[in-house]
């Protein structure tokens, strides 16, 4: 039992923060969300820094790195409000490793990680809400017909992974972008990015893994754990603006940070800040655990982020007072992504279902 | 980073697990799963079986006769000692004040009372808070004036747990009266028995007498009884407070009653009610999360980093926690947790004849304690540096101002 990050781990987390730093300041951050929600530009700077291939097998031009490793970029990735979908690369990746035949493999995994191709994870649809075992897409003849909704960082990427029920089973389809039959249909997010939401109508398409309900579980896993991970680097650093705007914020004479009923408003958020890095450093060594361990794990994970993005986000705005609800500021915009971040992956009353739903006579960290 | 804990350290705790199973006498871990009455033999009962075996001081160092466990192995001792339904260690003496005599007392003290200590044998009470000083506790006014070899003490002190068992009190007294509050404090070690020492139970809310007053008259107290130098009192207090900060959090108890919360809520039917059942998932969501704060604690500990800005959390979070799962549990017996029958609590209860109960009512003897127990649980946000004296040392460490 040791929480303490390797050296290599430390200068990790420290070369992206100096990336985030000189590269993608708060101004570079609203150029960007306001030009389309996507730099090119940024993503191929993450490429070159090895983010995009971090998980890939060496074997593929990937830098072969573990879970922890994921985690202490996608904290620096949050705190600098990052919006390039560096999780969705990984996913994508992770799954093509794990489930696709060697031609995809040597087809995608490389040009993934080098950032010159990008390929999205479309499993949910609207009728399924949070549940993307919920699939009316289907298959014929390796030809996919459907609609899925609200594809996150899916605008102008190469290919989709896309689930559809075949012969009564989910399985798991690449679809190439301009593929016949597709219509990928574009607009913003809350949060100042992307997604799309396709139309496939007889649409050609390459069977990755008739196991779908395997690909999809790890695929949502990843989500959640990398999503608690960019979420306690948006809390803390929220936490870290929130502090120094009320210590410098004078009313009635004094800095507002010698309030009372506002400094307990803070000490409220460090907890949440500490619950929800607590359970984001559970969800990362959980996720090579076995599925049924590992799920319980997510579910857990993504209920106390929930509760704590939803406490963070709001007590920092309203101890910004009404600055913190102008367009300006950085607060409001991290605001947004954690607000978008509930809604990703399933909300706290959706993975909360699924603890009640599970839930055994003894419960621990280790059970 | 690794969660798993190293093969040592499961070894370890089968160890534990196998002596705490072949030494914890059933009845006493009868009545711990089912809240029942402890009374004070139970209580030193367990201590005892502890002191013989070496692990009453089971955080002391090898050198006062300690098991010289590390940070984990402690957590360890007391996780299996709570889910096996042990009765918790008292911790005035082994946890409180033994640290104290340990750091800042002389030899002769630490050869005079930290036997007692270890064995189980004297019961030692705290007396720090007074009714005037809570959360001010350096506003204390209980005087001790040095005449000749002996202090003369005068004062009274309150909310004593468990002082009506007490042999010996460690007590933070007022040895001078100018400066700031806290440089006139000293730590002085009172027998109990003297002359002049009067204790007075408080009924609680609940109907039990957890708590005391205590006064002192006129009390002679020798001047060796006086740990460390006088006037600096508040130092060892404060040392003592920064001592086995994880335990506060008591996460393993938590996750003992969360098993019994869900056995009740099976029992009177409302586990499969979603409504309910989905607070109890809310709470063990709240428990994982606490362990997992509890463990990175003691993996800093274990790396020798400073980790009080985490730790000062944990009384915050493991105090709401054990007022959840209490009113969780009265909440599931609903109607059941109404009946207030003193003797209920009692293990073995078999009904009143003369007052005409064949049984509890409604026949689940299990219940009666549940509403006691909620109203006993509002005192761990009071306690120990009510929750908003906590959030106040919070806001000082992240604020900086």
């Amino acid at each position: 039992m040791d929480f303490n990050f390797s050296e290599e781990q430390i200068q990790l987390a420290d070369a992206v923060g100096r990336w985030v730093e000189k590269a993608y300041p708060f101004e570079r951050r609203l150029e960007i969300s306001r030009n389309g929600g996507f730099s090119e530009e940024a993503y191929q700077s993450l490429a070159e820094l090895g983010l995009c291939g971090l998980l890939t097998s060496d074997a593929y031009d990937g830098m072969d790195q573990g879970p922890v490793e994921a985690m202490v970029v996608m904290e620096q990735l949050g705190a600098g409000l990052v919006i390039e979908p560096i999780a969705q690369t990984w996913i994508a990746s992770a799954l093509i490793q794990a489930f696709g035949s060697e031609a995809l493999k040597s087809d995608w995994l490389p040009s993934l990680a080098g950032g010159t191709q990008r390929i999205a994870v479309a499993l949910n649809e609207r009728a399924g809400r949070y549940r993307w075992q919920v699939c009316e897409t289907h298959a014929n003849n390796d030809q996919l017909t459907g609609h899925k909704h609200v594809v996150l960082g899916g605008a102008d990427a190469n290919a989709y992974l896309v689930s559809a029920m075949h012969n009564g089973q989910l399985a798991l389809y690449l679809v190439a972008n301009g593929a016949a039959g597709l219509r990928a249909e574009p607009y913003a997010t809350q949060d100042g990015g992307r997604a799309v939401d396709l139309y496939l109508k007889d649409t050609p398409a390459i069977l990755v893994t008739a196991d779908g309900l395997t690909a999809g579980a790890a695929a949502e896993a990843m989500g959640i754990a990398w999503l608690c991970a960019e979420g306690v680097g948006i809390m803390e650093r929220m936490l870290a603006i929130t502090v120094d705007y009320m210590n410098t914020r004078q009313q009635f004479g004094k800095t507002i940070a010698s309030f009372q009923a506002l400094r307990h408003r803070v000490a409220d958020v460090k907890m949440a800040l500490e619950l929800a890095r607590s359970m984001s450093y559970y969800a990362t060594l959980k996720l090579n655990a076995v599925p049924e361990e590992r799920d319980q794990a997510m579910a857990r994970a993504k209920v106390q982020l929930g509760q704590s993005m939803r406490l963070v986000g709001q007590a920092c705005i309203q101890l910004h007072g009404g600055i913190g609800v102008t367009d300006e500021v950085a607060i409001s915009h991290y605001f947004k992504r954690l607000t978008q971040m509930e809604m990703q992956c399933g909300d706290t009353l959706h993975h909360l279902g699924r603890v009640s739903d599970q839930m055994q006579a003894t419960a621990g960290v280790f059970a | 980073m690794d969660l798993a804990f190293t093969p040592e350290e499961q070894t370890f705790r089968e160890t534990i697990r196998d002596w705490v199973t072949a030494h914890l006498p059933s009845d006493l871990s009868t009545k711990v799963h089912n809240a029942q009455r402890l009374h004070r033999e139970d209580m030193q009962r367990w201590a005892k079986i502890l002191g013989a075996k070496g692990w009453l001081g089971y955080s002391w160092p090898t050198e006062f006769g300690g098991p010289g466990w590390s940070a984990v192995q402690k957590h360890l001792f007391e996780e299996e000692c709570a889910l096996a339904g042990a009765p918790r260690i008292v911790p005035f003496g082994p946890v409180m004040v033994a640290p104290v005599i340990m750091t800042f007392g002389n030899a002769a003290q630490q050869a005079r009372f930290l036997p007692g200590i270890a064995s189980g044998d004297v019961w030692w009470s705290q007396g720090y808070s007074e009714p005037g000083s809570g959360s001010d506790l350096a506003s204390l006014k209980t005087r001790a004036e040095r005449q000749g070899d002996h202090y003369i003490v005068n004062g009274q002190k309150t909310w004593t747990t468990l002082g009506q068992f007490g042999d010996w009190i460690f007590c933070l007294v007022r040895t001078d009266t100018t400066g700031k509050p806290q440089t006139g404090i000293s730590f002085l070690l009172i027998d109990m028995r003297s002359p002049g020492v009067t204790v007075r139970p408080i009924r609680l809310l609940d109907g039990e007498c957890e708590v005391n007053e205590v006064w002192f008259d006129n009390v002679q107290v020798p001047a060796e009884n006086l740990i460390g130098e006088e006037n600096k009192g508040w130092d060892y207090a404060k040392y003592l407070l920064a001592h086995e900060r994880t335990n506060i959090a008591d996460v393993n108890r938590a996750k003992r009653e969360l098993e019994r919360l869900k056995r009740i809520a099976k029992t009177e039917g409302v586990y499969e009610d979603v409504r309910f059942r989905d607070e109890i998932a809310k709470l063990e969501v709240e428990i994982v999360a606490l362990e997992m704060m509890v463990l990175r604690v003691l993996s800093a500990q274990t790396s020798g980093k400073s980790s009080l800005d985490i730790a000062g959390l944990l009384k915050i979070r493991g105090s709401e926690i054990q007022q959840r799962y209490a009113e969780l549990m009265m909440l599931a017996a609903g109607p059941s947790a109404l009946p207030y029958i003193f003797d209920a609590m009692e293990a073995g209860w078999q009904g009143d004849q003369v007052a005409g109960l064949s049984g509890f009512p409604g026949g689940n003897v299990h219940n009666a304690p549940l509403a006691s127990t909620y109203f006993n649980m509002r005192k761990t946000t009071i306690y120990g540096g009510s929750n908003e004296v906590q959030r106040n040392i919070v806001a000082q460490t992240v604020l900086g101002s």
